[in-house]
Parts: structure tokens; C-alpha cells; sequence
């Protein structure tokens, strides 16, 4: 990369900016959006100039949105916790059961080992329409209806197989001789994988964790069918604002804003693990 | 409260005065008529109490599963009435419109003992009751030990109430003598013209009479208003929705159906009529012309969006659509107006298609009693009008809260027009289809048939011919036909 | 991670012999997962079942019926063509795209690490508000894109309503949010790549297109084969983003599985169809990740060969 020609960096950097421009135009129009109110978000044609205004993010976050019909409830921030709070543990338990299983299928090539590993996958390609109405009758036999356990288990479906997939392919790419080396040592094999193997993997765990939350956090047809209304995520909870008076741009964009925002912190803050992806190329040098 | 108020209001209850010299009478004691709202329901509630056990469930409590709209909320603004007056409790699940049937027949079809009552559609009881997930209301309507005697089961607008009645049978008339009361109505919607009236004047159109009127109106206007603005707004998604507003209320006043009953109980499709044909080549010409451009793509919120923008000149939707857009934060609250309409010059009267929103009771609720407590609360006149007067209960279903004056006088004030558009139309507004578990299926393809058309993939006649014979096909294989 | 005390596996210690210690390891994972078999397996029968919850009485086995009415209806038909377009046309372009942002953004700064964040944004937002945005931003009269659009002298463009550019949008929608997915994979890969082979390519003078066939794409290759298989899955399976849009429609341009078995299911309660539908897609995926994982595993094979 360092013989590059100043043709080739224009070039370059005209691409980089075309591509910022076609992911951020959308999400930056929404961001203006929910400073906005629908009198002038629907102008014909639409225009730059507006007058912010905070209400959308002071209905939501106070939860008393105020129409010409009156006040009205709403539950958006409980929403966003339940969001929060459903993506987070339902990655803590696929990181806890995923990453002892991808290690086993990086590193020991067992009877059924392929097996296992694919219908671990399997339950990827298994749509949630297929299984919703014997989900239903069977979490209310069990009781699961309506709890978050039962959901955090159903989310497995999302989770997991993504985990295992992801984390295997970084464990295989962790030469064995390195583990191999520091066994000799003595040490065991929870050792190995502790000291050695989950460090060293650590960044693709940490990708793979976080593209699960984000998958877990846009899902919403488990939690929609499976539970009543205190436990529906964000998602659920902004298409509120599309109602038989009108649909509500604003506080839709408002919603998303804050919907992004905790999983853009997130990644922001695992940035390092994220784009580094391994640093195995030292390593092995 | 002060006796003289108790006084005052329990004559009024009596019918010793009238709602104007009882607001006229509280004004005098000091009350604001707001407040005269609230004591007034309160007054109601202890008039039912006097005739009837309203605290036989005390300390029951049921759970609702309920749609977010102006009808719930309504609700949820009087609730504390019922509380008081029953010793009952009262919960609920709020879920968006966008996924509240999903949530419905996912908690239905699972037998979920979890909500007693639920909002629902009159079209969705054609489901819900073969399959035995709702009760048949009749039981308890017609008990007075179960049922408060100031009920009046026959002020319910007798269209709509009998809209909500099927005896089960794929294509059994609504209403019929056989019929089990699937829902209780709560708030309707006809359809009809609610139009930007500067629009009309600046373009000189005027309120169209019948369909061929309506098509050059809607042309006229598309022309003539300038500023992109297009003529007539219509639902146009790939639903069942697109059906059953206007489009379905005129289809129906030229007598056509969607589906033809024989002496033996089979259905056939009855959409490829030669006049059917005629109706659909002029509804198609008109989007054509004059709708919206990405007509395909619009459900009510797109054709309530245009006009409450100001972005369409008229609509040919439900009533309450532009009730709404009348109001809120709509750049043209307070410019709309209503007018009924009659698609047949040789009709005698509308003939508007309704959607019914409605409350229906769970048949794996725990307590059917307690529940009917509440759904004849809902449903009773007291709570009608507390909602069409002091919130956004509109349609109300019971013809005393139409005659009531307060509610006429709201209506005058900022909804000109609806009232007559109501009266006008009221008499002949049913549920225009054939009633039968394909429902949805018929529809659905009616609806992709007719994008196919308007996006001119395939000519008019040539596209029923072959949307009735499809349909012949599903009823045929579903034992229907 | 310091190692204060060092885990010793003595002679005396608990030792889990190694035969069985993958399956331990991998057990708990398999049997959290388990579970849902049930409700696949129930859902089996379904398809096997004539079953209309508003027809209840008529319940009953009809075999393969509802699969074999599947074969002579032009309309499954035009499902089965659509569902692989468009998974087909959104897995390429975005592969395409995926791989050259992430090579745009292969070389470390704090700029390019900050703007590979940012594009994940579509990404985290929920692909059925993500629609409704995109419906209203084509909306001839206020939508900021079609505005756009002419004036550039599209003035008549129609986005999601017209026939023969619904496919378009929804695949322009479908790229939008789930692009960022592939580049952030392929990028972490781009990055592990180690960097002997390419600093010995420019010490011999290899021309560029060499190094990227050559070299970066085959080493590349079982992250790009990871990345593919799961939007692939994903894309098959597509409802929020064509529901949201246009339902289906226009006519019946974008009738995918999914929008097709949930209109089954929701609408029309035909659960015996519906899960008819699902089992063919269910099939198609296991076929279609069967291929995927084989030469993912060969690669793996090889690479670790040469290692």
C-alpha cells in the first residue's frame, strides 16, 4: 500500500466517499428527521430547512406523548430496556455455550464432530415462521409464555449458530503449535484455552458477539409472539408511532436514533477487536 | 360533589332535563362543562348501580389485548369509571396496529388463557370463530341477570351490529336468525369522500355525484391544483385492505358481489360480471389518471399522510381516516370536509362497506362472566358517548349517541359536513361481503389483481377471467365451492 | 490474564480423558438447541396436514398434498424464482461491495476504523423501520430520494410501486442494511491476512491483479465463504425489508417464501401450507449450506495444509 500513486488516492478516496455518502445519507436524513415533527417532514418537495425541536426525544424519553386527542402513554424506554437487556444476556449465553463448542470443533476433530457442528448451524436456516405456532402451544405448556428466559433461549436460535461459526473459523486460524508449545509446558488443557486459545481469538469473539447482539437486537417476531406487552423490544416499540391517526415520522426517527445508539457505543468501544480482527500475522512471524 | 350537582345531574339521568340545561344548570353551580364530563359519567355510574349487581366480580381482574387507536384510548381514559363501579380490575397489552393481528392469532391460536377480550375486526371473526377461539356473545346479551337493563342491545346501529353476527356457515348471510353474535361493535368506519375544500374551489370541482363524476373530478383536480398535487387517494397495497374501503363500497352499489351463494350453499366467484368489468376498467382508469403514483405501495397511513399534507385533493376512504387528518398536527386540520357518495346514478342511496372495530371475548378466558361485566361497559351507551364527545370514539355504533346534540354540535363545528355524510349513508353501511374462511385469501389476490392492472401487466377483463377462476379453484379445494 | 497461579494438570488432578472432551464441550451448546427440534418436528407434520385453523373439522392427514399442489401452481412457481433472485442479486452485490469497502478500509487509521463503525449503522437499524424509512424517503411527493431522483431527470421513477422496479428498491434496501455485514467480516479478515506473501509480491514486482487473484481472494476465501453462507441464509429468508415495502406487490413481483408463508399463516390461518412452504425453504437452505460448508471445510483443509 505504500507505492500507491496520487491517481490511485483520488481515486480512492472519491469511492470511500461515495460509499459514506449512500450508508450515511439515509441514517443522517433520519437523524434530522427526529429533531422534526410530521408538518415538516411532509413538505412537498422536501426540504433542509427546519426549526429543531426536542419534543420527539422528550415524549419518548418521558413516555407522555402529548396529541390532540390528549396524553398518552407510552413505554418506549422500557422498550429499550428490555432490548438491552434481552441482546445482552442472550450473547452471554451463546458466548458461553458457543465458544467451548467452536473450540472443540476448531481443535478436535471427533466422531459426529462435523455433524454436530452443522446442526448447531442447521437451526440458522430454520425460518422463525416454521417453528412459531408449536413454539407457542409448547411454551405454554411449559410456562416458557411470557418469560425471559424462554425468550433468551429462543434467541439462542439467533445467536449461537452465528457464534459457533465465526469463532471456530479464528480458533482454526490460531496455529496449534502454539497451544501445542505451552501444553508441554504442563499445563491443561482448560489452561491452554484459557491462557492461550480465548486471547488470542479474543477479537473474532468479540466481532462475533457483537454482530449477534445487533442481530438479536433487530429481531422482534419471538418477543411479539411469545410475549405480552411489558417484554416487546424497541423495534416493537416504534411501530407504535405508526398509528390509525397518522404515522409519526418524527418520533419514529427519534426511536431509532436512540435504538442505534447503545449498540453504536457498543461497537465503539470494541472498535479495536472489531476491525483488527486477529493480530496473528505477528504471531507467526 | 355537592348535592345540588347529584341532584341536577340524576334529573338529567331521569330525562326530567336535557343536556343542555344540565350543562346550563352546572355552569351555574361553577362547574366548567369539562368537568360536567367526568361527574357526569360518574352520576351515570351510580345510576347503573341502582338497577343492576355491578359488584358481583368485585375484586376480579381480566386482561385485554388491545390495538393502539383512539378507540383504546378512549377506553383507557374512562377505565377508572369501570374500576370504581364494579370493584373490578382491569388490565391490558397495548400493541402496535402495524403487528396486533399477528399477536392475536398467535396468542389465539395457541389457546392462550392469557386475555379474556381483545379488540378485534369483524372480517377476523369469520377466523376466529369456526375456530373456535371466540364466544358467541348471545349468551350473555340475552340474559338480563348477566346484562345491566340500561344495555339497549337495539340501539346498536342495526347495520353494524348485524355485520358482527354470522351463523357460521361459508356464506350465510350477516345478521341472519341463526346467527351467533361473534363481537360486539365499539367503532366503526364507512367509507366516503372526505375532500381539501380550497383544492376543490381553486381547481372549480365540485362534490362528485357518482363514479363517472368522481374520475373527471379526481382528473380535474389532478390538472388543475398544481403543485403536485394528485386527485383522489385510494388504498392500493397488495391486501385485503385495498379491497374493502372504497373501492368495495362502490363496487356494491352497483349490486355486484364478490362471491355468488347457490340454493345448495356453494360459493362461486362473481367478479368477472360484464358490469363487474365495467367498475373495474373505470377504478383502474382513475388511479391511472389521477391516484397516487406509487399507488401499489399505499395503505391507510400513505392515503391519510397525502391528504392531511396536502399532498391529494380528496380521498375515497373511511370516514374516520379523515376525521383524523381533520385534526392532530396535519398542515390541513380544520380544511377537510365530508361528503357521502353514491358510485351508481341509479342508486338510491350509498351503500358504504364497513370495518368494525370490535371487542370479542376470548374462548379460553377463565371468567366469561366478569369479562362480559366489562365488554358490556365498553360497549354501553354511557361510555359511548363519555368517548365520541370528549375524546376521538368515532364512529360510535349506538344511534342515541348520534342523536345526542353534543356530539352533532362537535361534529358541525370542525367536521363539516359529516354529520349529513352520516346520516346520508348510515342506513344503507354493512359489511358487503360474502361471509367465509377465505376471507383473506380472496382478497389478497383481488388486490394483486388489480396492481397487475393498473400497472397494465394484464387487461382488465382478461385479469378477472382469470382471478375468478383461481378463486373457483381455492373454494373448490377448500370444500367450498 | 496474568498467570498468578498456573492450573497444573497433575497426575492427581481431575483429568477429562480427550475422547470425550470435545463432546463436552459441545453438548451443552447442542442441547440448549435441541429443545427447538421439537416444534420443527411438530411443524413437519403440519406440512403433512390438511390444517386450517378456521376449518377445524376438515383437520386431517392429506400426505403430500400440500406439496404436490405446490408443483402445478404457477404461483409457487414464481416464489421459488423470486426467493433465488433476489437472495441470488443481494448475496453478489453485496459480496462485491462488502469486499471493496473492506479494501478501501483494509489499511489501518484511526479514520479508516472509525468510518468502518460508522457504516455498521444501517446494519443496527432493524431492517422493518429500516423499510418504512425508505418507503417514505421514495415517496413521489415528500420522499427526499425521489426529489433527488429528478433532478437528475428521473422525474417518473416509482421505486417500490411499478413491476419492473419493486426488485430494484428492495434489493437497493436489502444492500443498504446488510452490505456493512459482509465488509465488517471481510475487513477483520482482510486485516489477519498475514503479510509475508504480499511484501515478497511487491519485492518481485507482481502486478496488482495477480496479487488480489492470486493471493488476497484465495486466502480470503473461508472468511468470504463464512460471510456468503450467512447472508445467504438470511437473504432466502428475506420478510421485514419486502413486507415493509411493498407486501408483496406489485401483483405478485415479490411473493418470496417468507411473505408468501406468513400471508398463509397469519392471514389466511392455513398452517398445513405454510408450513408446507417453510419446509421447502428449509430444504433449499440445508442443500444450499450443505455446498457452502463442504468447501469451506476443503479450504480449511488445505490452508492448514500448507501451514
Amino acid at each position: 500500500m505504500e507505492h500507491t500513486s496520487l491517481l490511485e488516492r483520488i481515486l480512492r478516496g472519491v469511492a470511500l466517499t461515495l460509499v459514506v455518502v449512500f450508508f450515511m445519507f439515509p441514517i443522517a436524513w433520519i437523524f434530522m428527521m427526529s429533531f422534526q415533527t410530521n408538518e415538516t417532514i411532509l413538505r412537498i418537495p422536501p426540504q433542509l430547512i427546519f426549526e429543531p425541536t426536542l419534543a420527539n426525544y422528550t415524549a419518548l424519553i418521558t413516555g407522555k406523548l402529548v396529541t390532540a386527542a390528549g396524553t398518552l402513554d407510552i413505554a418506549f424506554m422500557r422498550n429499550l430496556w428490555n432490548s438491552v437487556f434481552l441482546s445482552v444476556t442472550s450473547v452471554a449465553v451463546s458466548l458461553l455455550l458457543g465458544v467451548p463448542a467452536a473450540y472443540a470443533f476448531a481443535r478436535h476433530k471427533f466422531r459426529g464432530s462435523e455433524d454436530i457442528a452443522f446442526t448447531l448451524l442447521s437451526f440458522k436456516f430454520a425460518p422463525a415462521l416454521l417453528v412459531l405456532l408449536p413454539l407457542t402451544l409448547y411454551f405454554q405448556k411449559l410456562g416458557l409464555a411470557n418469560t425471559y428466559i424462554g425468550l433468551i433461549w429462543v434467541y439462542q436460535l439467533i445467536c449461537l449458530p452465528l457464534i459457533l461459526w465465526i469463532v471456530r473459523g479464528y480458533f482454526e486460524d490460531i496455529p496449534a503449535d502454539i497451544e501445542y508449545a505451552y501444553r508441554i509446558g504442563g499445563h491443561s488443557w482448560f489452561a491452554t484455552f484459557r491462557k492461550i486459545a480465548l486471547p488470542l481469538a479474543g477479537p473474532g469473539i468479540a466481532a462475533a458477539g457483537l454482530l449477534a447482539f445487533i442481530f438479536a437486537w433487530n429481531n422482534f417476531v419471538f418477543a411479539l409472539v411469545l410475549a405480552s406487552a411489558d417484554k416487546q423490544p424497541v423495534t416493537v416499540g416504534a411501530l407504535a408511532f405508526i398509528t390509525s391517526s397518522g404515522i409519526q415520522y418524527g418520533q419514529i426517527s427519534a426511536a431509532i436514533v436512540l435504538s442505534i445508539t447503545p449498540t453504536l457505543a457498543l461497537a465503539l468501544y470494541a472498535q479495536r477487536y472489531l476491525v483488527e480482527g486477529l493480530s496473528l500475522g505477528a504471531v507467526k512471524g | 360533589m355537592h348535592e345540588k350537582e347529584k341532584d341536577l345531574i340524576d334529573a338529567f339521568l331521569r330525562g326530567q332535563v336535557d343536556r343542555r340545561g344540565l350543562i346550563k344548570g352546572l355552569g351555574a353551580v361553577g362547574l366548567a362543562a369539562g368537568t360536567a364530563g367526568t361527574l357526569l359519567n360518574l352520576g351515570q355510574t351510580r345510576a347503573l348501580a341502582a338497577d343492576f349487581d355491578w359488584k358481583a366480580h368485585k375484586g376480579k381482574t381480566i386482561k385485554l389485548l388491545l390495538n393502539k387507536h383512539p378507540y383504546a384510548d378512549a377506553m383507557i381514559a374512562d377505565l377508572e369509571n369501570f374500576k370504581q363501579l364494579t370493584g373490578m380490575n382491569v388490565v391490558y397489552d397495548v400493541f402496535p396496529e402495524d403487528v396486533y393481528f399477528d399477536k392475536v392469532t398467535a396468542a389465539l391460536s395457541a389457546s392462550s388463557p392469557e386475555y379474556d377480550a381483545f379488540m378485534t375486526g369483524a372480517y377476523m371473526t369469520w377466523t376466529y370463530g369456526p375456530a373456535g377461539w371466540i364466544t358467541d356473545l348471545n349468551e350473555w346479551i340475552k340474559d338480563p341477570a348477566k346484562t345491566n337493563p340500561n344495555y339497549a342491545w337495539d340501539d346498536f346501529l342495526p347495520g353494524v351490529k348485524n355485520s358482527c353476527a354470522w351463523n357460521g356457515k361459508p356464506g350465510g348471510a350477516l345478521g341472519s336468525d341463526d346467527a351467533k353474535q361473534w363481537c360486539i361493535p365499539w367503532g366503526f368506519e364507512q367509507n366516503n369522500i372526505t375532500y381539501n375544500k380550497a383544492m376543490f374551489d381553486k381547481a372549480g370541482v365540485t362534490i362528485p355525484g357518482n363514479m363517472d363524476e368522481m374520475v373527471a373530478a379526481a382528473a380535474k383536480l389532478t390538472k388543475d391544483v398544481g403543485g403536485g398535487v394528485y386527485g383522489i387517494g385510494v388504498r392500493g397495497s397488495r391486501s385485503w385492505a385495498t379491497i374493502h374501503p372504497g373501492f368495495l363500497s362502490a363496487y356494491a352499489n352497483f349490486d355486484q358481489k364478490d362471491l355468488n351463494v347457490s340454493a345448495d350453499g356453494k360459493l362461486s366467484a362473481a367478479m368477472n360480471t360484464a358490469q363487474s368489468k365495467a367498475f373495474h376498467k373505470q377504478w383502474v382508469q382513475m388511479i391511472q389518471e389521477s391516484g397516487p403514483k406509487d399507488w401499489s405501495t399505499y395503505t391507510w397511513y400513505q392515503v391519510g399522510t397525502d391528504l392531511g399534507a396536502g399532498a391529494s385533493a380528496m380521498i375515497f376512504d373511511a370516514d374516520i381516516l379523515g376525521y383524523f387528518m381533520n385534526g392532530g398536527d396535519n398542515k390541513m386540520a380544520g380544511k377537510l370536509a365530508f361528503a357521502s357518495f353514491k358510485a351508481n346514478p341509479a342508486a338510491k342511496a350509498p351503500t358504504p362497506n364497513i370495518w368494525i372495530w370490535s371487542l370479542a371475548m376470548s374462548n379460553f378466558s377463565k371468567d366469561k362472566d366478569a369479562t362480559w361485566y366489562f365488554m358490556q361497559w365498553a360497549s354501553g351507551p354511557e361510555h359511548g358517548l363519555f368517548g365520541a364527545t370528549k375524546m376521538d370514539f368515532v364512529n360510535p355504533v349506538r344511534q342515541s349517541v348520534w342523536k345526542d346534540e353534543m356530539f352533532r354540535d362537535k361534529l358541525n363545528k370542525s367536521y363539516p359536513g359529516y354529520v349529513e355524510m352520516f346520516d346520508a349513508s348510515a342506513p344503507g353501511a354493512s359489511i358487503k361481503f360474502t361471509a367465509q374462511p377465505l376471507f383473506f385469501d380472496l382478497t389478497t389476490e383481488w388486490a394483486a389483481t388489480l396492481q397487475k392492472m393498473v400497472a397494465k401487466e394484464v387487461p382488465v377483463d382478461e385479469g378477472l377471467d382469470k382471478l375468478a377462476e383461481s378463486i373457483d379453484g381455492q373454494l373448490k379445494e377448500a370444500g367450498l365451492g | 490474564m496474568t498467570a498468578a497461579t498456573t492450573q497444573r494438570a497433575g497426575p492427581s488432578g481431575f483429568r477429562i480423558s480427550k475422547r470425550v472432551l470435545p463432546y463436552v464441550l459441545s453438548l451443552p451448546a447442542l442441547l440448549v438447541c435441541i429443545g427447538i427440534l421439537i416444534p420443527f418436528l411438530t411443524s413437519v407434520v403440519y406440512s403433512f396436514q390438511r390444517y386450517r385453523l378456521s376449518q377445524p373439522w376438515a383437520r386431517q392427514f392429506n400426505w403430500g398434498d400440500n406439496y404436490i399442489s405446490f408443483f402445478t401452481d404457477p404461483k409457487f412457481w414464481n416464489t421459488l424464482k423470486v426467493s433465488l433472485l433476489y437472495a441470488g442479486t443481494t448475496v453478489v452485490l453485496e459480496l462485491l461491495l462488502g469486499l471493496a469497502i473492506a479494501m478501501l478500509l483494509q489499511k489501518r487509521s484511526t479514520l479508516n476504523n472509525f468510518i468502518s463503525i460508522m457504516l455498521l449503522m444501517p446494519l443496527m437499524t432493524a431492517p422493518a423501520l429500516a423499510a418504512l424509512m425508505w418507503k417514505l424517503m421514495t415517496n413521489p411527493g415528500f420522499g427526499v430520494l425521489s426529489y433527488l431522483a429528478s433532478l437528475i431527470g428521473l422525474q417518473d421513477f416509482r421505486w417500490a410501486s411499478s413491476p419492473s422496479t419493486a426488485l430494484f428498491t428492495v434489493v437497493l434496501v436489502d444492500i443498504w442494511v446488510y452490505t456493512p455485514f459482509i465488509m465488517i467480516l471481510l475487513l477483520a479478515g482482510l486485516r489477519s491476512l498475514p503479510t509475508q506473501p504480499f511484501e515478497a509480491a511487491a519485492l518481485d514486482g507482481v502486478p496488482r491483479s495477480f496479487v488480489f487473484f492470486r493471493i488476497t481472494l484465495p486466502m480470503l476465501t473461508p472468511y468470504i465463504l463464512t460471510a456468503t453462507l450467512f447472508r445467504l441464509l438470511d437473504s432466502i429468508q428475506q420478510f421485514d425489508i419486502i413486507y415493509a415495502m411493498t407486501q408483496g406487490g406489485p401483483g405478485d413481483t415479490l411473493t418470496v417464501f417468507q411473505v408468501e408463508a406468513y400471508l398463509n399463516f397469519f392471514q389466511s390461518t392455513n398452517v398445513g401450507r405454510s408450513a408446507a412452504l417453510m419446509i421447502i425453504l428449509w430444504a433449499i437452505t440445508y442443500f444450499l449450506s450443505n455446498i457452502f460448508i463442504k468447501n469451506w471445510l476443503r479450504l480449511r483443509e488445505r490452508a492448514r495444509g500448507q501451514a
